[in-house]
């Protein structure tokens, strides 16, 4: 990070209190920046590099032996070139990987977001017991990702209480395996994700929708639109980078999501489960093939970057339109 | 056919409260059974039809988690006990996550906050930046987890609080900063002005005009990134190993234990990990109402 981009240090008035104030900001700047670039630099970089490193040279747990320092690392690894990359562009598994984790992503983004937007529309007018059903609401995001999962567990069991509900409503014995049939595994994990962040997207939809100005929406309604024309064209609109944001990310935490995925199923039953996460954490923590996981982890570093660029991309235009709109609004009026 | 005006509005009020309620459901029954499960003894835990609510309610399985009662459960199925016996005591899990958690939280919001002020105010830095610094979490972090354990190990800072502390407050940063930065962008800029013009020093203003006005801000923050760093799972299973493990980590042994699943004390251990974020949720929920919007509507 320069510091060039930001400030606009051309002495433009020349005065010498413009001058120290100039000074007095960069000095705040790059107190402010100081420990954070340094924890990139000394934390982040090296294990960057070292990624790079092990992505060219295979290590090999055997070689390692006893010795289990630093330099060992080095000792235990030889040159393989490109070998490895071309192995994880072919590995099939991996490439189910990635789409099992874009669809699992998908479908919690659209999840959490349709529910937490259709929570936030019916509740961002004060009703009486508004404050109760925020708390409650809002509760599922207070929960360790690692107690829902074996909470979830407990209640999708064969003999546990959601089989119980089903039974009770069909009065036959349902008996679904909601957990360890490879079909399903991983719509469950899903449902529990949903469950887990469905909070988030209500919140931001609820800040969103509370901070929408009103003057825009009494108009339509003076001009006779219904509540249906009025959202669709005065609410949505004005809402659009807040929807976009909480979509991206939504999107992006589901495509980490480890704690639940690991914790219940390892990538089981069979490898229904075996997301991107699970998937890298098998290769670099249970085969202990750290070159492996480390060409792999690039791989993915390179696709979220692209995912992210175009994320931010979006992000940034729709919000400098608004911006624009909003600006453009006094000398119209 | 035609409903009146107040008919309309009678239908809407009932449904609005039908389908919260319903959502309320699917999001109370968990937390029940949690709490439910952990006061079962163990004949209940996967008895058919399941049991809602125990009618030989005990508090064993919180002794055996949380208290050392060995002899109290001889008597008991014993090989249940040697599962909970094996384990570190989970005080000291709890000690380290409350310590991780709240050292690391802290740092992250002071941070953020400050730089997100300079940014508000100052611009020390573009848009463009500040979306770069949001990449720094949109990345998995397991991407990374391998070469940093590597790192970690020749810097001494495996299973080490500050090793924990450090990444915390590089991942969960962007979100601090992006969060109180809209807040502070909705304190109007003409108090500091008037402020100042007052004579009140830049320090002062910054302490008795601005945070005055963020503070509900930063306190919901605050309790998101604790959220975040309190749960965390994947970066404390693989830096921690033995001397600095946390309560998601110490429950996760309970599923990895090879003596079959102990629903009973997991569920006692879950209610101990879950308490106090909502405690603090419940003390601070008043903070929480303004949600976050990261920005990105204008008020």
């Amino acid at each position: 990070m320069t510091a060039d981009a930001t400030i606009d240090t051309t002495p433009a008035a020349g005065s010498k209190r413009e001058r120290t104030r100039a000074q007095g900001i960069r000095r705040f700047k790059w107190a402010v920046l100081t420990p954070f670039l340094a924890l990139m630099l000394f934390i982040l970089m090296p294990a960057l590099l070292l990624q790079g490193y092990f992505s060219f040279f295979a290590f090999s747990i055997f070689d390692a032996g006893e010795n289990t320092g630093f330099s060992s690392y080095f000792e235990a690894s030889e040159w393989v070139g490109l070998d490895l990359w071309s192995d994880a562009l072919s590995d099939a598994k991996f490439g189910l990987a990635i789409i099992r984790s874009l669809l699992f992503a998908t479908g919690v983004t659209v999840g959490c977001f349709i529910i937490g937007f259709a929570l936030a529309l019916l509740m961002y007018r004060p009703f009486r017991g508004q404050g109760i059903y925020y708390i409650f609401f809002i509760l599922p995001m207070l929960t360790v990702p690692i107690v829902i999962a074996y909470t979830g567990e407990m209640i999708l069991y064969q003999n546990g209480p959601l089989n119980d509900i089903l039974s009770i409503i069909t009065q036959t014995r349902v008996e679904a395996q909601f957990l360890y049939k490879q079909e399903v595994a991983l719509t469950s994990i899903a449902f529990l994700e949903i469950w887990n962040w469905t909070p988030f997207s209500f919140i931001i939809m609820m800040a969103g929708l509370a901070s929408l100005p009103k003057e825009p929406q009494e108009a339509a309604q003076i001009l006779g639109a219904n509540k249906w024309r009025i959202f669709w064209e005065v609410q949505v609109p004005l809402l659009r980078p807040v929807i976009l944001l909480a979509l991206i990310l939504r999107f992006l935490e589901s495509m980490a999501e480890f704690p639940k995925t690991w914790g219940l199923l390892q990538g089981g039953p069979g490898s229904a489960t075996e997301t991107v996460p699970v998937y890298i954490f098998i290769n670099a923590w249970q085969f202990f093939d750290i070159s492996y996981g480390a060409v792999l982890s690039y791989l993915i570093l390179f696709m979220m970057a692209g995912i992210v660029l175009s994320a931010i991309w979006l992000l940034r235009r729709e919000k400098k339109s608004l911006d624009a709109m909003y600006e453009s609004k006094p000398q119209e009026g | 056919m035609s409903m009146t005006k107040s008919q309309r509005r009678h239908t809407f009020s009932a449904f609005r409260y039908l389908v919260l309620t319903v959502w309320l459901t699917i999001v109370a029954f968990p937390m029940f059974w949690m709490v439910s499960t952990s006061f079962k003894p163990d004949r209940e835990w996967f008895a058919w039809p399941p049991v809602y609510i125990s009618e030989n309610a005990t508090l064993q399985n919180y002794l055996v988690v949380w208290a050392d009662v060995s002899e109290y459960a001889v008597d008991e199925t014993g090989n249940l006990e040697t599962v909970a016996q094996s384990l570190q005591r989970p005080w000291t899990a709890l000690g380290n996550s409350a310590l991780i958690s709240v050292i690391s939280t802290t740092l992250t919001v002071l941070f953020g906050s400050v730089l997100a002020y300079g940014v508000s105010r100052y611009g020390i830095l573009s848009e463009g930046r500040m979306f770069q610094l949001l990449m720094l979490r949109m990345v998995p972090p397991i991407v990374l987890i391998a070469p940093i354990s590597i790192w970690y190990s020749a810097l001494g800072l495996l299973d080490s609080i500050t090793g924990l502390v450090m990444l915390y407050f590089l991942t969960t940063l962007p979100y601090a900063v992006w969060m109180s930065k809209s807040f502070i962008d909705e304190v109007p800029r003409e108090m500091e002005q008037a402020a100042e013009i007052l004579g009140a020093s830049r320090m002062r203003t910054i302490w008795e005009v601005v945070l005055p006005l963020v503070r509900s801000g930063l306190v919901a923050t605050f309790l998101f990134i604790l959220i975040l760093t309190w749960s965390e799972y994947l970066l404390a299973l693989l830096l921690s190993k033995t001397a600095v493990v946390t309560l998601p980590v110490e429950l996760s042994k309970y599923q990895g234990s090879t003596e079959g699943r102990v629903y009973g004390r997991q569920a006692a251990l879950s209610v101990g990990i879950t308490l106090p974020l909502i405690v603090v949720g419940l003390i601070i929920r008043k903070h929480l109402a303004r949600g976050f919007s990261f920005g990105m509507v204008r008020r």
